[in-house]
């Protein structure tokens, strides 16, 4: 790996330039629950589009701010939605305008409105992906073809990316002795944030020994440490920390960091052999220094949670607990509400909705706003909250703040 | 016994290494310049970018990393439980592949495995499938 230089003092001249002055997102739920009955909807009715969920979502972020679509000069567009559609189907024509997943795309338009070239990002994603029956494993994975770590593979009967994870929390395992009870606390915490969450798909509480009766999908992994499958739009929109007009208590953008890991990632050293350690560290060595925090300052954390395991790492990866303790950290509610650092506080993509990095955006900033304050959810006084990102060959994060 | 398998990549470079597994060989693309093994074939060295190859035999020792068995469908060749394993190659790649003639249940990481083959079949015909065995 080449040598990386973090040119601390560019980055933090970046700390706090940006907010997130509103956040959206379409009704998981009713959407959810559109079958007959009240029962989930039916996989590849077409029922719902990714565009249309989109602008339900940016519609609720600018009435949330406080804002117009004729403010919005800059557009990052996620999910499978091109970005000429997308406009289009938004009546945006920005300056400005990339693709990408939620972290990709906050650090993309850090990036562009300190470079002058916009003031005011709309970071949309719409995925209808239960509506289209979009695969994630099997013959149809990700189009079905070419050279893809899970796709690759098919030969060997090797699919999926809980195949993939699963072998992941496999090898933790080996190494380290975790047990699947202590990999259940996180699908325990996470459901029961979801269930204090009206817009949580997943609602309804389990424990561990619930966990461990419910069957295997890919052992070690059970059916609850899987992300859910469900159509659903969020957007939120980032502006120049100055221009915010007050009426959401800006959240401010304090620390990003980005690290790439592809390196023999279709062998899957990355996840297999290094647990994507180094770039965990690499991306703590930019996004701390650039806050001024350190796991010990978090308050609210976020991990990318397609699977349970996630969390696992990313704690390790971050400092939270050494490699290797994870297991036995995550015990006694410690990453609920209430507890020394609640994860995933709506629940995540294990129980919330499988926004793929979008949902948690919004929920950081929620609890960062205080807007929980007097319910059950609320982390009390949080002042910092971090999202982790950390797949697919490579490691994001971003940590927020809560400006005065 | 002739098995069915979901169907390989095929191609450039993708080719070559099954046309070897046919033979009962197990190579992999080496680079001329710098010898980092490649897997799976690439048109160019990703260390020192040289696209000049030999395709070398490797011992087919290995140990056993990682493991997963699927209890649920994902291909209709592959009924579950289906179990995979990753084995660390004794020339150091990662390999994909699958446990012959044992269950992974139990197995311990670094367990020491063998390359054999296996007789199968996909859309583009009859081919060999390079799986592992326990070693003595």
């Amino acid at each position: 790996m080449a040598n990386r230089v973090v040119e601390h003092d560019r980055l933090k001249k970046l700390k706090d330039t940006v907010a997130v002055v509103g956040v959206g997102e379409s009704d998981y739920v009713g959407d959810y629950r559109s079958g007959a009955k009240g029962n989930a909807a039916e996989k590849g009715s077409g029922a719902l589009n990714s565009y249309q969920l989109a602008a339900t979502a940016l519609k609720r972020a600018l009435d949330d701010a406080g804002l117009t679509k004729d403010d919005i000069d800059g557009l990052v567009v996620g999910g499978p939605m091109s970005t000429e559609r997308t406009c289009e189907v938004l009546g945006i024509n920005a300056s400005w305008c990339v693709s990408g997943d939620a972290p990709r795309g906050i650090i993309a338009a850090v990036q562009a409105i300190n470079a002058g070239l916009c003031h005011t990002v709309a970071l949309v994603y719409g995925n209808a992906q239960r509506s289209m029956n979009t695969q994630y494993g099997g013959p149809q994975a990700m189009g079905g073809d070419g050279i893809l770590s899970y796709v690759y593979y098919a030969p060997w009967g090797m699919t999926s990316q809980g195949g993939l994870y699963s072998m992941m929390f496999r090898r933790h395992q080996l190494v380290y002795g975790t047990t699947e009870e202590q990999l259940g606390a996180v699908s325990v915490a996470f459901r029961k944030h979801a269930s204090m969450n009206p817009n949580a798909i997943m609602k309804e509480r389990f424990t561990i020994e619930d966990y461990m009766n419910s069957r295997y999908i890919s052992e070690p992994f059970h059916l609850f440490d899987y992300c859910l499958i469900n159509d659903g739009g969020v957007a939120f929109i980032i502006q120049r920390r100055d221009m915010a007009n007050g009426k959401q208590i800006p959240i401010n953008i304090s620390g990003i960091g980005w690290s790439e890991m592809d390196i023999d990632s279709t062998q899957l050293r990355p996840r297999l052999k290094d647990f994507y350690l180094p770039a965990h560290h690499a991306v703590r060595e930019q996004v701390y220094p650039m806050a001024g925090y350190g796991p010990k300052d978090v308050d609210v954390y976020a991990t990318y949670d397609s699977f349970s395991t996630h969390l696992l790492f990313s704690l390790e990866g971050f400092g939270f607990c050494e490699p290797g303790e994870g297991g036995a950290f995550i015990q006694d509610g410690r990453i609920e509400i209430g507890g020394e650092i609640p994860c995933n506080t709506s629940g995540g993509m294990l129980s919330e909705s499988y926004m793929q990095s979008w949902n948690h955006q919004p929920e950081l900033v929620r609890q960062l706003r205080h807007q929980y304050a007097g319910t059950e959810r609320e982390v009390k006084g949080a002042e910092v909250g971090q999202y982790v990102h950390d797949v697919a060959g490579k490691c994001l994060s971003v940590i927020y703040t809560r400006g005065n | 016994m002739t098995e069915r398998r979901p169907n390989r990549t095929l191609g450039p470079d993708h080719d070559t290494f099954w046309a070897y597994c046919n033979q009962g060989e197990f190579r992999l693309q080496q680079c001329n310049t710098c010898s980092k093994i490649q897997w799976p074939p690439t048109p160019m060295c990703n260390e020192c970018l040289s696209d000049e190859f030999t395709w070398t035999p490797m011992s087919g020792r290995a140990t056993i990393n990682t493991y997963c068995t699927f209890e649920r469908p994902y291909y209709k060749e592959c009924p579950p439980p289906w179990e995979a394993i990753l084995v660390e190659l004794e020339e150091g790649p990662l390999f994909m592949s699958n446990p012959k003639g044992f269950s992974v249940e139990g197995k311990e990481r670094g367990t020491p495995v063998k390359v054999t083959f296996l007789d199968c079949e996909d859309d583009a015909g009859p081919f060999k499938l390079p799986v592992f065995e326990l070693a003595d």
